[in-house]
């Protein structure tokens, strides 16, 4: 826990963290707000949008657009050490590139949990300002998607914090991580038959968070194969293991 | 005494360019270390492999007898290359950290900001620290942990003369605490102030290596002339006593043995029949010996 001390001094007086931080924050909000006035088929999505328990499954789902922010984030605040040359002098001073690797991932699950919570009080608010049923099961019904969610934020996280560790330069680092994320991975989708492609790292983290309504698309286009979000969940961990171990080798290959 | 840092054929190598080529030199406990070379000498590549930041391409280390861990860690203060802190910190909250590192108590930050005399500004952020501060503060780092040795890398780098008259005096007085101090620096003149030992670097190898009192000991050096150079030269080169002699227009320059002064030449010249119009003894400076030292096997 003192590795996360050591973080949180660093991260806590630092504007930038708090602008990004911001920026996710309003933008949610937005997109929230904006969601209820879509119109589909002549009427008003309206208030039905915010209907717990399915309000979960669509806040997730929104919420999972914004991971790309946490991801840039991270780099910033891993490409950051290696620009002080902090990375460096932590070492000189005692701790090991294991440790260096550890804090960062503290961070990563420490923003997965303020992630988690924002969301969980965005939709108690909402769900309780605006649906018509506050029983119990219908405000819990669908809670489990949060847990996906966390799982989901700390994969892109770690994800970023690997291209961080590895390219060190945070503009470069976040156009690789776009870039595989949303360029790179979905066109290796389509040369790939949906048994394989359903197992790589982006479609295993989107599939924790699926597209509320993905069934009745699939009955009108050829379905989509993909895990369901609880068997997402092992091979979202095994990813998030092995970028975090492969954060650890490029330290522990290179000269800091 | 007991040996602080032993490093044994250690090499490293970027691509063509070897770095550090094969260096063995021992730290005794005690001494003042100097590392001295020219820019690109290896200097900086040799203090980051024994501090854990570079790998060797080759070659053993050991810290206090064992192999770098925490635990050696713990026991070394160390300063590479450039004060390397978080700018948007103040200096008190970036030593926080470090103490946080380091695992030392809080209260030792005081203390060490008022040994480097940056208590007035320690809630002034990094960025806004001049070159000067920025050295002390990351000096006072080092000292955080009351280590037992201090590894220093051109520390008076970029400080105005006050700066480094100032450095150079807290060095002396860590030193006198009984603390081992390891020094990198290309200013001759710093080195013979300040080390005990010195180990003379170029292109990644150990050129010398002793007490800086026999490696750069300053050797006088006789200027001598008289009518007729032609017999002088005759009689210089029959007296055991002379090391080198080389003629520079009508002078004649000699350096003589050990325990030998320029009255001997006088008497011995005089003793020859020659009568001196001029005799004159020159320091030999740092500067040439230096270049003398890396010549010899350039």
């Amino acid at each position: 826990m003192n590795l996360l001390r050591i973080e949180l001094h660093k991260i806590l007086p630092y504007r930038t963290v708090w602008v990004i931080l911001a920026i996710y924050a309003a933008l949610l909000l937005l997109i929230l707000y904006a969601s209820s006035k879509v119109t589909i088929n002549g009427s008003e999505l309206g208030e039905k949008m915010y209907d717990l328990p399915a309000f979960w499954l669509r806040l997730t789902y929104i919420a999972s657009f914004f991971n790309l922010l946490f991801g840039i984030l991270i780099i910033v605040l891993v490409s950051d050490e290696y620009s002080f040359r902090t990375l460096r002098q932590q070492v000189i001073d005692g701790l090991s590139r294991a440790e260096l690797v550890l804090a960062k991932f503290y961070v990563v699950l420490a923003l997965g949990v303020l992630g988690t919570v924002f969301l969980l009080l965005l939709g108690l608010y909402f769900g309780l300002l605006h649906s018509t049923d506050h029983s119990l099961s219908a405000i819990f019904g669908h809670i489990d998607a949060l847990s996906y969610y966390f799982v989901q934020a700390v994969g892109y996280m770690t994800l970023a914090m690997l291209f961080g560790f590895l390219i060190k330069k945070s503009g470069l680092a976040i156009i690789a991580f776009m870039a595989y994320a949303k360029i790179v991975e979905p066109l290796l989708h389509f040369r790939l038959p949906d048994a394989v492609d359903k197992y790589m790292p982006m479609k295993v983290l989107g599939s924790l968070t699926p597209m509320p309504g993905q069934q009745m698309l699939d009955q009108l286009t050829t379905p989509t194969e993909l895990l369901s979000p609880a068997w997402a969940t092992l091979p979202a961990i095994g990813y998030i293991t092995l970028f975090c171990l492969l954060s650890y080798y490029t330290l522990k290959l290179r000269d800091l | 005494m007991a040996d602080i840092l032993d490093i044994n054929n250690l090499s490293k190598r970027y691509g063509s360019i070897q770095a550090v080529d094969r260096l063995t030199i021992r730290v005794e406990q005690g001494s003042i270390y100097g590392l001295l070379g020219p820019n690109g000498s290896g200097k900086t590549t040799t203090l980051g492999m024994v501090l854990d930041v570079i790998r060797p391409s080759g070659g053993s280390f050991s810290w206090f007898g064992q192999p770098v861990s925490r635990d050696t860690k713990r026991r070394i203060g160390a300063l590479l290359e450039t004060p390397n802190f978080y700018p948007y910190l103040t200096a008190q909250k970036n030593l926080r950290i470090v103490a946080d590192i380091k695992g030392v108590g809080d209260s030792q930050i005081g203390h060490v900001l008022q040994l480097v005399g940056l208590s007035q500004r320690r809630h002034t952020t990094f960025k806004g620290y001049s070159l000067g501060m920025k050295q002390r503060l990351a000096i006072a780092a080092a000292l955080l942990n009351d280590p037992e040795v201090l590894v220093l890398d051109e520390p008076t780098n970029g400080l105005d003369p006050e700066g480094i008259a100032e450095v150079r005096e807290l060095i002396l007085k860590i030193a006198a605490e009984g603390k081992t101090i390891l020094l990198a620096s290309h200013l001759l003149d710093e080195v013979e102030k300040v080390c005990t030992h010195v180990a003379v670097l170029q292109r990644g190898e150990l050129r010398a290596e002793g007490p800086v009192s026999t490696i750069l000991s300053a050797k006088d050096q006789v200027i001598i002339g008289a009518p007729g150079t032609a017999r002088l030269l005759e009689v210089v080169q029959q007296l055991p006593f002379v090391a080198t002699h080389h003629t520079e227009r009508d002078l004649v320059h000699l350096t003589l043995q050990d325990g030998y002064s320029s009255m001997d030449v006088n008497r011995a010249m005089f003793e020859a029949g020659i009568v001196l119009s001029q005799l004159t003894v020159r320091r030999k400076s740092l500067e040439a010996q230096f270049l003398e030292i890396i010549k010899q096997q350039a």
